[in-house]
């Protein structure tokens, strides 16, 4: 199990390294050979966790944590991107494991699409979100992200690679032969609302992420979930 | 509530028929095709609610469409053909039409994701899911369900802070902030542990005991299988098209002419007869019920 996880893991992030480098080599149909290499990585992790056998309680659990990272925008509505939905992700994923954060990641992100609507952004913002839970999943034994200061990093790129990578759905469909000075304008139009992402993920972590990651361990030791 | 016109089909079916459509737009860029697929998509969506839903997202659709009308050209400089100068930049013919086939791409890529959103509605969508997989639809369908539960809770704990004096509305950003997350924190709390009550109820129902059955809510008709063989032939016919680059304008290093061809007209008129679908299901609908009033 352990060994077929390490080579799931190496494939999709190749797979991510594909996704991020083939405008260099193709330049036709971006659209269509990203859509195509973002299913084939993602394929893997949706297929590990349908296979899964879950306890009712783990099942439940895990769908209480999606629907508060969607729900969680509805306090803020009122401060323009600012929202708590990849905190909470970060937060769950630190406790529960990289397949347990993946999970809450992309349920996040379906469940807030089935209310507002779906569109060609849906997919990547699965991605985005099941590979945020993934990665902080995956580092949360580690020494870094055992420090504040180590999360709060982790935080705030997450916060500017989340928005580039969302970017990606629109660059993508409209440049037929890449130049880095379109690809530096749209990203700078954007700047402001990563920049607004990154550091409320900052704000959260700091103040907050102690208490929550407290409140899910407490919680999942009390009941023995995830064992 | 008796279905009618388009939603009277089975929503795989209009799944795939929306991925095709999708996948034409992409793969069909020829001003002309791109043209006429939106002008289809528009009636489409006018015979759905006259427009209504459109009206929503018409301020999104106009603003992306004209961002990229005006930034093509300015960034793209290949091609043979000067239009104009603009600070001292030629402005290419070529960019220009780019542009527009980037643009009505773009536009006819969301009119189809908010028509495939009137269609294949979040019920229908969890079913097509729950085929694919079960656990994932599960799961899905709880979250889907605590969300307006969550809302509600939401809503008490900040009625209840108000009292208090705490609030999200009022204040400095930072004690906004602060008051919104000490809520959802609060929501956290109670809900994992009211998540327990609901997930020993469906322990006590028998989950995890054997292969959960489920219930068949669209069943195939005759109907969906034409709808079905309809798709799949004009479907392959359109990637034909492309494949013959018939339904592809192309730019460089020689830029075609828009007129069509004698085979490229053919091609039109398949992607013309593969949007038709929702238009003539809905339009027969409303013939008819014209009909009867005019009887009456």
């Amino acid at each position: 199990m352990a060994r077929s996880k390490k080579v799931l893991l190496i494939l999709s992030f190749t797979l991510l390294l594909l996704l991020c480098c083939f405008p260099l080599v193709i330049n036709k149909h971006y659209m269509l050979v990203s859509l195509l290499i973002m299913g084939v990585s993602f394929i893997p992790f949706m297929y590990r966790f349908s296979k899964q056998k879950l306890t009712s309680r783990e099942l439940v659990m895990l769908a209480i944590l999606g629907s508060i990272a969607a729900v969680s925008r509805v306090p803020f509505a009122s401060l323009p991107s600012v929202q708590p939905t990849t905190f909470v992700i970060i937060a769950a994923a630190l406790v529960l494991g990289p397949q347990s954060g993946f999970v809450i990641g992309v349920l996040a992100a379906i469940v807030s699409n089935l209310f507002l609507g779906q569109g060609p952004w849906t997919p990547w913002q699965m991605y985005a979100w099941g590979m945020i839970g993934l990665m902080a999943g995956l580092l949360r034994n580690t020494l870094f992200m055992k420090q504040m200061l180590g999360r709060c990093i982790y935080g705030f790129l997450i916060g500017f690679l989340f928005g580039w990578f969302m970017n990606l759905w629109f660059v993508v469909s409209m440049i037929n032969q890449i130049s880095w000075k379109e690809i530096l304008l749209y990203y700078s139009a954007s700047f402001y609302f990563d920049l607004a992402h990154a550091i409320s993920n900052v704000v959260f972590l700091l103040l907050f992420s102690n208490a929550w990651i407290k409140i899910i361990k407490r919680f999942k030791t009390k009941y023995g979930l995830f064992e | 509530m008796s279905l009618r016109g388009v939603r009277s089909f089975h929503p795989a079916v209009m799944l795939l028929y929306y991925v095709v459509i999708i996948i034409g737009f992409m793969l069909s860029q020829h001003p002309i095709f791109l043209m006429v697929g939106v002008g289809f998509l528009l009636c489409t969506q006018f015979l759905f609610d006259k427009g209504r839903q459109l009206k929503s997202w018409l301020g999104m659709i106009l603003t992306l469409a004209a961002f990229i009308l005006i930034l093509t050209p300015i960034f793209n400089r290949r091609g043979n053909h000067i239009l104009f100068y603009l600070f001292e930049n030629q402005v290419m013919l070529e960019a220009v039409i780019q542009g527009i086939m980037i643009a009505f791409t773009l536009v006819g890529i969301l009119l189809a994701f908010i028509s495939l959103n009137q269609i294949i509605t979040q019920d229908r969508f969890l079913y097509i899911f729950a085929r694919i997989s079960p656990q994932w639809a599960l799961l899905s369908m709880l979250a889907v369900r605590f969300v307006p539960l969550l809302k509600r809770r939401l809503m008490e704990i900040e009625e209840i802070q108000k009292v208090r004096g705490f609030s999200v509305t009022k204040g400095s950003l930072k004690e906004r902030v602060k008051n919104g997350m000490l809520f959802l924190q609060a929501l956290l709390t109670g809900s994992l542990e009211q998540s327990i009550q609901t997930a020993d109820s469906m322990s006590a129902r028998g989950y995890g005991q054997q292969k959960r059955s489920h219930y068949q809510a669209f069943p195939m008709k005759k109907q969906d299988a034409y709808a079905l063989l309809f798709i799949l032939i004009t479907g392959c016919l359109m990637i034909f098209g492309w494949w013959l680059e018939d339904s592809v304008l192309s730019l460089l290093p020689v830029l075609e002419t828009t007129k069509l061809e004698q085979r490229e007209c053919l091609f039109l008129a398949n992607w013309a007869l593969l949007l038709a679908f929702p238009v003539w299901a809905e339009g027969k609908e409303v013939a008819k019920w014209k009909y009867y009033l005019q009887k009456i």
